[in-house]
């Protein structure tokens, strides 16, 4: 029983109810506190369990290698043993350092990439003609797996930055492009028939009516993007790169220093943890409309 | 809004007639129109077959008919959705070649855009126009007092009940000040206290604002109230099988006597057709 119902309640025992608009008013306030107070509570407890994951996963990582017989600490080092080697490289700014220069591939890329994804998605999802024209071949590379083309990069483009952001560019076009395409696909015809008995020109019906009603697949889209796009980050640093946090891990693994691999496995997470947070967030800002049918 | 009289309107329309041969054809002219759609394998079928309709200057016009007889079809060429396979179609005497917003849809589903609010859904159509922006929330606002549902305009479609969403509709389509008002069994999917209310809301803004309204219902009691003149329609191929004028002065009663003989003789021309009103 609510705290509400508690104090009120005892209107609704009689006979007739006497409710005056004095007392709906109190109850109104009543009610608009217990749910404000309630989603506070809901909150904390949220940050207070998702907390005490994190420090039970700590607490398991740090107990299994010493339990488990037959583990060497130098090869699979407790947090105890991570924790010295991640203030170092926090304190030295090389964490740092690598984690900017990945987060610049990563995000160049990605805007690139998606942006294409976009762009080519909305047209083939309208225009039969492109559809079938670009089908066969789209589906065909799509169905390479991006790391594939590792090697053809260096190759091609050296070194540098280039040849990562191209394939991280690479990478994010699909899945961008293929939910793009099903979105706009699927949009209900009775979306562009309203607006076009409303008095919208073809670009109107595709900019105010087919993007925004295909907007959550486009986001659904994104939000694999930025999961593949970490994938092909990590895989172009491993093999060629001077910077960054594959760079790190390929560097520790050479001079054998597993506490700096796993520092730099953590912030890998970290990182993936933030965007996927990011995104989850800015969705409900940006769509209080979308799947609220099925609340 | 737009308060016309009913007699000045059908005097604009004809002072401005280019086409001085057909000086008393109506709002909307329907000239021996045939619709062939392809059905499953290569068949097909005539949804309309050889039908002719003139929807007069402000009347209220109701269509009603079996399942697959045609009215959707109907409706959606006049809106310009689609071309007929035969036939002419023409709108205050010019040929309808597509969409526009002098020709306002209310569709049976929920047609409204959920990233909307009420309101921008409503501002939608002069948005696209290129109207500013305070012009179109005023008119706006307009319409959604018109519809009354001036304190709804900052929700969302899912934060409406069905009536209200309807109405929303309606609003989104008067806001461009058409000329007719094309409506697909708006009121199917609410309930039927709802639906009366929705009916005796029509009703008044229609003739408030004085304009043509073709509505199609599955529903015989709905087109004898509403209806200025009833189209009745038979399936396979789909046919006008006959106009039913409904002189029945408005308020309309639904208990009274003449209101009774004319259902009965709606659903008399349904039985003579060997189907029933599904
Ligand atoms: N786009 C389409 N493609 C193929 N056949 C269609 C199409 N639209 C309608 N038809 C067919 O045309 C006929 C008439 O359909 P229509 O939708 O106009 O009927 P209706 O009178 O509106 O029926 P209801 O009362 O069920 O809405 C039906 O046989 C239907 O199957
Ligand atoms: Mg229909």
């Amino acid at each position: 029983m609510t705290e509400m119902e508690r104090d009120f309640r005892s209107a609704h025992a009689g006979g007739r109810d006497d409710l005056t608009p004095d007392l709906v008013q109190k109850i109104e306030e009543r009610f608009r506190y217990d749910l404000q107070r309630s989603r506070h509570r809901r909150r904390v407890q949220r940050l207070m369990l998702n907390i005490a994951g994190v420090i039970l996963f700590l607490i398991l990582w740090e107990v299994a290698p010493r339990v488990v017989p037959g583990v060497n600490l130098q090869m699979f080092p407790p947090p105890s043993g991570v924790v010295g080697t991640l203030w170092d490289l926090i304190a030295s700014g090389e964490l740092a350092g690598h984690a900017w220069s990945s987060l610049k591939r990563a995000v160049a890329g990605f805007v690139l990439g998606s942006t294409a994804g976009i762009l080519v998605g909305l047209l083939t999802g309208r225009l039969m003609m492109l559809r079938d024209l670009s089908d066969p071949v789209l589906h065909s590379l799509r169905s390479i797996p991006s790391i594939a083309f590792v090697p053809l990069a260096i190759v091609w483009f050296g070194l540098g930055e280039t040849p990562k952001i191209a394939l991280i560019t690479w990478g994010t076009f699909f899945p961008v492009w293929v939910n793009t395409f099903i979105g706009v696909r699927d949009v209900p015809n009775i979306y562009v028939r309203s607006a076009a008995s409303l008095g919208a020109s073809p670009a109107g019906i595709m900019l105010q009516v087919v993007l925004p009603a295909a907007l959550p697949f486009i986001i659904a889209g994104l939000r694999q993007a930025t999961a593949v796009a970490f994938v092909i980050l990590v895989a172009a640093e491993l093999v060629g790169a001077s910077s960054g946090l594959g760079y790190l891990i390929s560097f520790s693994h050479l001079v054998f220093r597993v506490d700096m691999m796993f520092v730099g496995l953590m912030a890998l997470g970290a990182l993936g943890f933030l965007a996927d947070t990011l995104f989850a967030a800015s969705l409900d800002r940006i769509f209080p409309w979308y799947g609220a049918e099925a609340r | 809004m737009r308060r016309v009289a009913r007699g000045s309107e059908a005097a604009r329309s004809s002072s401005r007639g280019h086409v001085s041969e057909r000086p008393d054809e109506g709002v909307v002219a329907i000239e021996h129109v045939s619709k062939l759609f392809p059905s499953t394998e290569g068949e097909s079928t005539w949804a309309l077959l050889d039908v002719s309709l003139s929807i007069r200057d402000g009347e209220f016009m109701c269509a009603i008919g079996p399942s697959g007889c045609g009215k959707t079809t109907l409706l959606n060429l006049i809106a310009g959705f689609i071309e007929p396979t035969r036939g002419e179609l023409r709108f205050d005497k010019t040929p309808i070649s597509g969409p526009a917003p002098e020709r306002g849809v209310v569709f049976q589903e929920y047609a409204l855009f959920p990233w909307l609010t009420a309101q921008r859904n409503v501002e939608f159509g002069l948005k696209m126009q290129g109207m500013a922006k305070a012009e179109r929330r005023e008119r706006a606002n307009e319409a959604l007092n018109l519809v009354g549902l001036a304190d709804a305009a900052r929700r969302y479609p899912f934060e409406l009940s069905g009536g209200m969403r309807q109405r929303v509709a309606v609003a989104r389509a008067l806001v461009n000040h058409p000329r007719i008002l094309l409506m697909d069994e708006p009121f199917a999917a609410v309930d039927a206290l709802t639906r009366a209310s929705l009916q005796t809301e029509l009703l008044r803004i229609w003739e408030e604002i004085g304009i043509t309204i073709f509505f199609i219902t599955h529903n015989i009691e709905e087109a004898v109230y509403l209806g200025d003149r009833i189209v009745v329609m038979s399936p396979n191929p789909g046919q006008i099988q006959e106009t039913v004028e409904v002189d029945i002065a408005r308020p309309r009663n639904r208990s009274e006597l003449e209101f009774g003989r004319l259902y009965a003789k709606v659903n008399g021309i349904f039985h003579r057709q060997g189907v029933s009103a599904s």
